[in-house]
């Protein structure tokens, strides 16, 4: 039986697909911060910071070709990722745990949820799917063996997309840079929201 | 902190578009980002409490 393999120009594309995935998740993630004001806590930004890396560790396969390293990158990334937002998420389903406070209670308390919902899910547990969606999609990945072999010339237009979506990367990445810069400066970021300056004008 | 660790997957995003060859600082650096989460993480987490009555 003939093996389905992949050709590495369109397991690039695929991977293009999936870092536009991300930064769209990322910039959907600042409209519900702003529409909202809704200053984002510290685990919620390393949420941030795990999806911008699963997000490089793709493009690293769209820019230098296919790579088992750079799936590694997106594997450890999503782990990372998913392990905080499971951290969030049992945080707000424990009831003997005051988010208010950020102290264990030995009275249950309603434990409310951070943030509003999205879809019926919060911003955390809508993490946990999307880390795990990537884990199971990067693993498949690796199934496909064809796309490591040394692809032939790059079309053009492959390196173009793949500077569109590097582009598009470093554009949200210092985005970010900067909106963590104004909410948290060079030290701790405030846990509970707390208003700042840039977001209540 | 969490700055310096965006600040590294910026660069990192950045060597990426300047730099077309296979260069090991690219992921050296989104690595580095996430231990700097982990120790953030590290540092959030009151280990001595709630970490231990939610387990």
């Amino acid at each position: 039986m003939k093996d389905v393999d992949l050709s590495p120009d369109f397991a690039r594309v695929l991977n293009f697909v999936g870092v536009m995935a991300m930064i769209a998740i990322l910039l959907g993630a600042y409209a519900y911060q702003f529409s909202y004001r809704d200053v984002p806590c510290t685990l919620c930004l390393l949420q941030r910071v795990a999806m911008l890396a699963v997000a490089t560790g793709a493009a690293m396969n769209l820019m230098l070709g296919p790579s088992p390293r750079y799936y590694g990158v997106c594997l450890v990334s999503a782990l990372f990722g998913i392990g905080i937002s499971i951290r969030q998420s049992l945080l707000h389903i424990n009831p003997f745990f005051d988010t208010k406070t950020g102290e264990p209670t030995l009275e249950a308390t309603a434990n409310p949820p951070f943030g509003e919902s999205v879809m019926g899910l919060n911003l955390y547990v809508w993490g946990v799917v999307i880390f795990a969606v990537v884990i199971l999609a990067a693993a498949v990945m690796l199934f496909f063996q064809d796309q490591f072999k040394p692809a032939r010339r790059e079309p053009k237009w492959l390196g173009r997309l793949a500077v569109v979506g590097v582009a598009a990367l470093l554009v949200v990445a210092a985005l970010e840079t900067l909106t963590t810069f104004l909410e948290c400066g060079l030290g701790d970021c405030p846990n509970n929201g707390g208003w700042t300056w840039w977001i209540a004008s | 902190m969490m700055t310096l660790t965006f600040g590294l997957l910026t660069i990192s995003g950045l060597l990426l578009l300047l730099r077309r060859g296979a260069t090991p600082w690219g992921w050296a650096l989104v690595l580095a980002a996430l231990a700097l989460g982990v120790v953030i993480f590290a540092h959030d987490v009151d280990f001595s409490s709630n970490l231990g009555l939610q387990l």
